[in-house]
């Protein structure tokens, strides 16, 4: 475990060292396409379709609930 | 080095104004906010979208799905869903080595059933540092969920660096449509810690751990084995048995950039997952977003996924028979690939209509490294989404 918080920090730590970016700069980020997280109500749907059928879940947030899915 | 950042990725130009709107956007807003508020003027919007998910011979799931979000007085944001899953058809319940070898059979008993659920999350921003509060609610016949979140989240050296930390908690009803009886609790404590980082003006990364610690039912209801013996007259029949506690842990990675030449942009994540059950699971899924004019944008995704068996994870009930054993083949070793085709449509008014289509493929060959599960059977399943989202 802490080695996996490490690494999520090294990750993006590591990125420090990148260019600064200027507020200005900024505006290709504001895309919809980059978001990180997808739309919120068809992301859910999606996520919930596969961890029905995966064992592997979560990861993006926390307090999502549980569902009987078979 | 900066020098050339600049040049490669000077400030955008204005395509209809469209492009500078997202920079005026940009300008003050947090890294996790930027993309979802893209849309410069608008305080909110409101969507509706329908799922549609077949698979070849037994579930099919139709799942209407709405939400909204808004933005009210600057520092509120609001966010809320509902969807309805209807499900219909067979689901594997027994696997059994009738035949030689063990196989999922499908039993007479089909599935129809409906899950309710609907989601809240607030968030208040002061300044540099935002708190939210989430709660979610989801009910089956046979499983009620209640979970609620708290998140912050620190944005950091002139925002380009976001912390982000998280607790939820989870508790569940477990029931049963063929165990009137059974109505067991399972509670989950969910904590997370992200980072979220601005490398160039075209790209971004997140990294985010969260570890879940699960107490309580697990054991499948609908889930049996059936086991004959080369040795024994009467077989073997035994229900799903599982330990009473989950820990896992995931570690999400995500990944995007822009190619302004190209008007294109890279979708990266990257998930790693393990338990305490002995699974051990990667997820990756790549998609390019192209936009085709103004209007119009393709985006070609490719997901893949692959896991570890869990330890007592069994296709037949081993003599001498364990404490603890499930057939159910989620917890088999195999691994899926899903590719995806999603066409976007933007009116002028800022409505956007997209539909996506995919297809699932699981099977025992698709591990990575190999090793799959002899017993899993082949999945393959097709889904559909249409959605429909407006801003105001």
């Amino acid at each position: 475990m802490i080695r996996a918080i490490a690494g999520a920090v090294l990750v993006a730590g590591a990125c420090c060292a990148c260019t600064p970016v200027a507020p200005y700069q900024r505006g290709y980020l504001a895309r919809p396409d980059m978001a990180l997280a997808p739309d919120t109500g068809t992301a859910k749907a999606l996520e919930k379709t596969y961890s029905a059928k995966e064992a592997a879940s979560g990861g993006a947030s926390v307090g999502g609930g549980g569902c009987g899915c078979n | 080095m900066a020098a050339t950042e600049d040049r490669e990725a000077p400030a955008p130009r204005a395509r209809g104004g469209a492009l500078a709107a997202l920079t005026q956007a940009a300008l003050a807003l947090p890294i996790l906010a930027i993309a979802a508020r893209a849309g410069a003027a608008q305080v909110g919007e409101v969507g509706i979208a329908v799922l549609g998910y077949k698979e070849r011979g037994l579930i099919k799931v139709t799942e209407p799905v709405i939400w909204a979000n808004a933005q009210i007085a600057e520092v509120w944001e609001v966010q809320a869903s509902a969807a309805i899953d209807i499900i219909t058809g067979a689901s594997p319940q027994l696997v059994t080595n009738l035949s030689g070898k063990p196989v999922q059979a499908v039993t007479g008993a089909s599935i129809n059933d409906r899950r309710n659920t609907g989601d809240l999350h607030v968030t208040r921003h002061f300044g540099d540092f935002a708190l939210s509060g989430s709660y979610t609610e989801s009910n089956e016949e046979d499983y009620h969920s209640r979970a609620y979140g708290v998140e912050g989240r620190w944005d950091l050296d002139h925002k380009l660096t976001t912390i982000a930390a998280g607790y939820g908690r989870s508790n569940d009803r477990v029931g049963s449509s063929i165990d009137q009886t059974l109505n067991a609790p399972r509670h989950t404590d969910e904590y997370m810690l992200g980072v979220t980082r601005i490398l160039t003006p075209l790209s971004l990364v997140q990294s985010t751990v969260a570890i879940a610690r699960g107490r309580g039912w697990y054991n499948d209801p609908y889930k049996l084995t059936l086991t004959f013996y080369p040795d024994q007259i009467l077989p073997i029949l035994l229900a799903d048995r599982r330990p009473d506690h989950r820990d896992t842990l995931s570690w999400l990675t995500r990944y995007r950039r822009h190619f302004p030449g190209a008007n294109a942009t890279l979708q990266a994540d990257y998930r790693y997952y393990r338990d305490d059950w002995g699974i051990r699971a990667h997820t990756l899924e790549v998609a390019w977003q192209q936009d085709l004019g103004d209007r119009w944008s393709v985006r070609p995704a490719l997901r893949y996924y692959t896991q570890s068996a869990a330890d007592f994870y069994s296709p037949t009930i081993p003599r001498p028979q364990p404490e603890i054993v499930s057939s159910d083949q989620r917890l088999a070793a195999f691994g899926g690939l899903s590719p995806s085709l999603r066409l976007t449509y933007r009116f002028a008014g800022g409505t956007v209509i997209e539909g996506t289509a995919g297809y699932v493929h699981d099977a025992r060959s698709l591990r990575f490294g190999g090793g799959g599960s002899e017993a899993y059977t082949t999945l393959r399943a097709v889904f559909g989404l249409v959605s429909v989202s407006r801003p105001f």
